[in-house]
């Protein structure tokens, strides 16, 4: 039988299901297919780990001043990294944005980054009713989780905590850098008197998660986050292995 | 604007012509650049690194071989290398710094992720696709639509998406084997 066409493949890469029943039995048996969806996954899944609104970041003008400096060279820059030039990279803030987890906003913060003359090409349709109805969302806090003291198993291991308020709700985007470990880890909102706490839940496979803060939970009382590390007993509960935890600034909770 | 290929300016690199090196870090700066920063963290060393980057290449461009890989391939090593020299330098300082203050422990730097760089270079690739196809791309990676729904919200024929996403998927790809490094 031949091989599966290069156009399937990429879609199945995609994660559709695309293709045959015939396809699929192939795909499960032959080696170079297989070998081939997963190197095309792979690039799949590196673009999905990038932050979608993120371009690269052109150096400084006067940089080039300083290399050309040092080789004894002096031409005269006349594109993309020239002084003046404003190419996309050029203009992307600076500031790293917090990564939005659901596919509306990452789509959205990835159309920011292409040209606005192909976002009103597109017309109307469903993609573009998608990106205009995901809500505006002011970044309130950006805070650093850090390992606690007492478990030295941890030191090494850090976080992010982006706080996010949109008109109608309060979202907590977590980035936790740690190693892979048996279990999972799961996002925790800790009440001030150290005792009560309330499950906003588990980081993917990446790390990361944006949580809805539930409606009626003050984060003047629930002001700590804590990233704890779960096993896979069927508890609820947090199994007191806190990983990194920090705590959200009284500004930002008004 | 037509954008000029990688292969010009390696050749023009490989050339040694005079302007070859505007044109290497017209092309490759950002992208040198954004691997020093976002492994260092700090913008006056990221700049540092960039710089110790581009003038060690062309001080050994004599050693760049077409034949034997990518301009940007040999950019990233060269970058990755200043990146763990600027990297053991803090922790050195840090331990001078430690002894005189007999402060607490300090943590062991980290050589920029391999990850990280091929993130940065897939960031690269993706803004140098054709507007139309990046569009595409950019679609298929992060929204939940379909093929099909992206092919009808951007009005374009079923086949004409299909083969943007297996030719963009590809040439992101090449491109990773080519300059990525974990890949």
């Amino acid at each position: 039988m031949s091989h599966i066409d290069p156009e399937i493949l990429a879609l199945r890469a995609l994660g559709e299901t695309a293709g045959t029943a015939a396809d699929a039995e192939h795909a499960a048996s032959c080696a170079h297919c297989r070998a081939e969806l997963a190197r095309l996954a792979e690039v799949v899944r590196l673009a999905r780990d990038t932050e979608p609104g993120e371009a690269l970041q052109a150096p400084p003008p006067q940089l080039w001043d300083r290399i050309a400096a040092a080789v004894g060279t002096s031409p005269a820059l006349n594109g993309a990294a020239a002084p003046g030039k404003t190419t996309k990279e050029a203009s992307a803030p600076p500031t790293r944005q917090p990564r939005l987890a659901w596919p509306r906003g990452r789509l959205a913060s990835a159309m920011a980054g292409l040209a606005a003359g192909v976002i009103i090409g597109i017309g109307g349709g469903i993609g573009v009713a998608q990106v205009s109805q995901a809500p505006p969302a002011r970044v309130v806090a950006r805070i650093e989780l850090s390992p606690l003291p007492q478990f030295p198993q941890w030191q090494g291991a850090t976080g992010t905590a982006v706080m996010r308020s949109t008109a109608s709700q309060q979202e907590i985007v977590i980035t936790l850098r740690a190693p892979a470990r048996p279990g999972f880890y799961e996002a925790w909102l800790l009440a001030r008197d150290g005792v009560s706490m309330i499950s906003l839940g588990d980081l993917s496979a990446e790390h990361t998660g944006t949580f809805t803060v539930p409606s009626g939970v003050d984060l003047r009382d629930y002001s700590r986050i804590d990233i704890s590390l779960q096993p896979f007993d069927g508890s609820t509960q947090h199994s007191k292995a806190s990983v990194v935890r920090g705590s959200l600034p009284a500004a930002a909770l008004g | 604007m037509k954008a000029v290929s990688d292969e010009d300016v390696a050749a023009a690199f490989s050339g040694q012509q005079p302007d070859a090196l505007a044109l290497v870090y017209e092309r490759f700066g950002p992208l040198v650049y954004s691997i020093a920063l976002r492994s260092l963290g700090i913008r006056s060393d990221a700049e540092d690194v960039t710089q110790q980057v581009f003038v060690s290449a062309w001080r050994s461009r004599d050693r760049f071989d077409r034949g034997r890989g990518t301009l940007g391939g040999w950019l990233v090593t060269i970058t990755r290398n200043k990146v763990a020299d600027a990297l053991r330098d803090r922790q050195r300082d840090s331990r001078v710094l430690q002894q005189v203050t007999g402060g607490a422990s300090v943590a062991a730097p980290e050589a920029p992720a391999d990850r990280v760089v091929d993130r940065i270079v897939l960031t690269d690739e993706l803004a140098r696709l054709p507007e139309a196809q990046r569009l595409v791309m950019v679609l298929s990676f992060y929204s939940d639509l379909t093929h099909e729904q992206i092919a009808r919200v951007l009005g374009l024929p079923l086949g004409t998406v299909k083969s943007h996403i297996r030719r963009g998927l590809q040439r992101l790809r090449s491109r990773l084997e080519a300059d990525g490094v974990a890949y």
